[in-house]
């Protein structure tokens, strides 16, 4: 490789680096974690020559340097590439700054790499001083780096991922200047998972693997191999953990409406697979020992694996304890779950049709399973209704296991599981027989009730703190100030029109109100006039006037005194 | 407008272009790149205001520009080009007649001053240049004594074609008119960097050739990479006997020809036609 060495910086360029740039902050996070890092180590062979293009997390550059002889590290931006430089101790790695084209005219006629990973796909790969190559172009040159029989591994992020399609900003501010991306107006980029496996057949490889990505910003929250997702259903395990990372994926973006009801959607189509964000696929022999699903687990940077057998997923811990989330602690994860719909979608679907015999049904029966489970679940362990399966007649514990760390009582963890449940059907708009006035917490108390449990004012508060917690730790972290999505500005803006037409009413009701009150007032004064009329008549008459003679009369002290004054005023004297 | 749109009176000549008045050249709505440039068109540390339009003579800086979080660009072609279909004949002599090599020096500007082995430049040219040599100094230069003396004393003919001007001030109208007269009487172009004049030079029918000491500028600011880039960037651009055709190609996308625009859509792209 025909590499100009800077020896001010220590590390080699081709042509077409970018300066000043990053794609390691500011941004997409490039291709890490430990998701990632936990499939890669299942999957990569050793290698004599490795290749990494693209931006890479400093775990994934050194899970490969382990496990390789020499490791080349492409980036385009130069100072990324001294940021690397400093991180990585390992000699064996040479970090090279510049674009795709100028390594691969480096490169000498026989060079090659029996390792290539381009799991941050090839939108990162090319500068602004780059000649604007399209997708196919790239992976052609990427694929020329590679040795024949090599393992390439390249990651394809999805234009038709539902992340995509109800992000609220336009096309070109999602992926345009800022990240300096390709157009992807580009008729050779796939958009699915089968044009992506058939563009890198059509340049040689086999790819026997393909897994659905879902990312938080770059950094891997779940892989589910592309055909399991395909043959989940709503409300079962791979759906559930899909959907649990859509969810992650969805605090980074800006959304025109909840995931929730296009995630339902796409799972009853059987097309999960091709609305996730991205894709990884593998081009090579197949591994012997890969899972099926790779995705965070209960602890911090903890991955849990799982393999479907017999209708039942078998879970795994494959990596990273990490720390425990605040007021939680991981449990042991159940080793296996059926492959069934959730407690919650039955309840939903009660809720939905109004049919609160069968709710109750349900409840009654959640709460005698929980009872009979106790035991069995140790203290403390967490319901998700949303993560719980029904096993034949009865019910079975999700692939995501915490216990509270405070004791926790049957009814208080039963209070917390609806608690949990109130919020998501109050999210999710869901439909339910209950009247409006009825609060979370009186939905709480009736529910509570219909599962045996006698729902005090002690046993609701603890069930809300327990499940503040879940919900800290299950869903999408919550930014500070979200941005409100359009169906909830929409239902919001609903709900304040109806507002204003019962406030007109209320205003209305209030003006009848003053109106009659004024009659009244009218009708008041009316007597009063004519009373007054009476009065001023009878004070007029003959009967008036004597009696105020009389009046005065009665107040004469001294008779002889008067009848001298009346004299004197008689005339003649 | 910045005065840095008045720089080589490029404005004048686009102007001129659009059919205006060249004496006062109206106000351009932006800025104007004034030289080739390999970052965004303008130096590192180039102030602008908020919503300002950059017009810049090809498409890299403007996607280098965007890559720096930069937008409201367009392209508009090198004044250079738009001068040339001004003046066709200017200096013109049948190509026969041309000889010699029009040699620029790297050059400062009015707050940097450049270094480096004058001597030794002068015997690579020496050794490579067949013909005479016209030495072309930049006023910064040109009016430094110690650096002027060097060539004048190996025989070459110094020129200078004068200043680009400060704050709309001392702008010489005729500088780029002069640099074309004098490209079109010469076979050659040669520079110690690749810069604006090896590609006027290119444009106007010379040979071209960089090479010698690339001598340093004070506070010149290596962010966008420096002389190591733009070898890496453009290697045929760069040695004594460069190939004309590839070196033509790279001359039209670095001046921009395609983007070269008629008068009526520059007189609108610059807000330049009246409204009352």
């Amino acid at each position: 490789m025909n590499v100009t060495d800077n020896r001010s910086t220590g590390n080699g360029f081709v042509r077409g680096e970018m300066q000043p740039w990053t794609d390691y902050s500011d941004g997409r996070a490039p291709a890490s974690g430990s998701v990632l890092a936990a499939l890669l180590a299942d999957l990569l062979p050793r290698s004599e020559r490795a290749l990494i293009v693209g931006p890479h997390g400093t775990d994934l550059i050194d899970g490969v340097a382990a496990r390789s002889a020499q490791t080349t590290v492409l980036v385009r931006s130069v100072s990324d590439a001294e940021a690397l430089r400093a991180a990585i101790t390992n000699t064996t790695v040479t970090i090279v700054a510049g674009s795709l084209d100028g390594l691969i005219d480096s490169l000498t006629e026989d060079e090659a790499y029996d390792l290539v990973l381009a799991a941050d796909g090839l939108d990162r790969v090319m500068g602004y001083d780059a000649p604007q190559q399209d997708w196919q172009t790239r992976a052609t040159a990427l694929v020329r780096a590679a040795a024949a029989g090599a393992v390439v591994v390249v990651g394809m992020q999805n234009d038709f991922a539902l992340t995509e399609l109800f992000d609220s900003r336009p096309s070109h501010k999602r992926h345009g200047d800022d990240e300096w991306w390709p157009l992807h107006d580009d008729p050779t980029r796939p958009a699915s998972p089968a044009q992506l496996r058939e563009a890198l057949t059509g340049l040689g490889l086999e790819t026997p693997l393909l897994w659905a990505t879902v990312d938080v910003a770059g950094e891997t929250h779940t892989l589910i191999e592309a055909d399991a997702l395909a043959a989940t259903r709503p409300g079962r395990p791979a759906a559930r953990i899909a959907v649990r990372a859509f969810e992650t994926a969805a605090t980074a973006v800006p959304l025109l409406a909840s995931l929730a009801e296009g995630l339902n959607a796409a799972a009853c189509a059987g097309q999960l697979g091709a609305v996730t964000p991205g894709w990884l696929v593998v081009c090579g022999p197949r591994p012997p020992a890969v899972h099926t699903i790779y995705t965070r687990g209960g602890n911090t940077s903890s991955v849990l694996a799982a393999d479907l057998a017999d209708n039942r997923w078998r879970l795994v811990t494959v990596a990273g304890a990490g720390s425990p989330p605040a007021g939680l602690s991981a449990n042991e994860s159940p080793a296996e779950v059926p492959d069934t719909e959730s407690v919650e979608r039955l309840l939903l679907r009660a809720a939905a049709k109004e049919d609160v015999p069968e709710f109750r049904r349900l409840a009654e029966q959640l709460g005698d399973w929980v009872g009979k489970s106790a035991a069995e679940f140790g203290p403390g362990a967490v319901i998700c209704l949303d993560d719980t399966g029904v096993d034949g007649d009865t019910f079975a514990r999700g692939v995501l296991a915490w216990r509270t760390v405070d004791e926790s009582g049957t009814a208080e963890l039963l209070a917390a599981a609806w608690h949990r449940f109130a919020d998501r059907l109050s999210r999710g708009h869901h439909r339910h027989p209950w009247p409006p006035w009825m609060s979370g917490a009186d939905l709480v108390r009736t529910w509570l009730s219909m599962s045996g449990e006698t729902p005090t004012d002690a046993i609701l508060d603890r069930g809300r703190q327990i499940a503040e917690s879940v919900a800290a730790v299950v869903d999408a972290p919550q930014t500070a100030a979200p941005i409100p999505e359009l169906r909830t500005q929409l239902v919001e803006a609903e709900m304040a029109r109806t507002r204003a037409v019962e406030l007109a009413g209320h205003v209305f009701g209030l003006e009848r109100t003053l109106k009659m009150r004024d009659q009244q007032l009218k009708v008041r004064e009316g007597r009063l006039r004519s009373l007054r009329t009476e009065m001023s008549r009878f004070r007029g008459s003959r009967a008036a006037r004597l009696a105020v003679v009389i009046r005065k009369v009665a107040v004469v002290r001294d008779p002889k005194r008067l009848a001298r004054a009346v004299k004197r005023r008689l005339p003649g004297h | 407008m910045h005065h840095h749109n008045h720089y080589y009176a490029q404005a004048h000549i686009l102007a001129r272009y659009c059919g205006l008045d060249d004496d006062f050249p109206p106000r351009i709505r932006g800025y104007l790149q004034h030289g080739w440039n390999v970052g965004c068109g303008w130096n590192p540390v180039h102030e602008f205001f908020d919503g300002a339009w950059r017009f810049v003579w090809s498409d890299a800086p403007r996607r280098r520009g965007h890559a720096l979080g930069r937008r409201n660009y367009h392209v508009v072609g090198a004044p250079w080009l738009y001068l040339m279909n001004l003046e066709p004949e200017l200096g013109a002599v049948p190509e026969q007649e041309r000889e010699g090599t029009l040699w620029f020096l790297f050059h400062g500007w009015e707050g940097g001053k450049i270094s480096g082995n004058h001597a030794r430049l002068i015997d690579e040219i020496r050794e490579t240049e067949s013909g005479p040599v016209t030495f072309s100094l930049y006023y910064t230069e040109y009016e430094r004594p110690e650096v002027r003396r060097y060539y004048d004393k190996a025989g070459f003919d110094v020129v200078s074609f004068g200043r680009r001007g400060w704050n709309y001030d001392g702008t010489d109208r005729r500088f780029l008119y002069k640099q074309l007269a004098a490209l079109r009487k010469h076979k050659r172009v040669a520079a110690n960097r690749l810069s604006s004049a090896v590609f006027y030079g290119v444009a106007a029918g010379c040979q071209p050739a960089v090479y010698g000491d690339p001598m340093e500028m004070a506070g010149e600011n290596p962010l966008f990479g420096g002389t190591a880039r733009i070898a890496r960037l453009w290697p045929e651009m760069h040695g004594k006997d460069i190939d004309v055709a590839v070196a033509r190609d790279i001359t039209n996308e670095e001046l921009g020809r395609a983007w070269m625009m008629p008068p009526a859509e520059m007189r609108m792209l610059f807000d330049w036609n009246e409204r009352d």
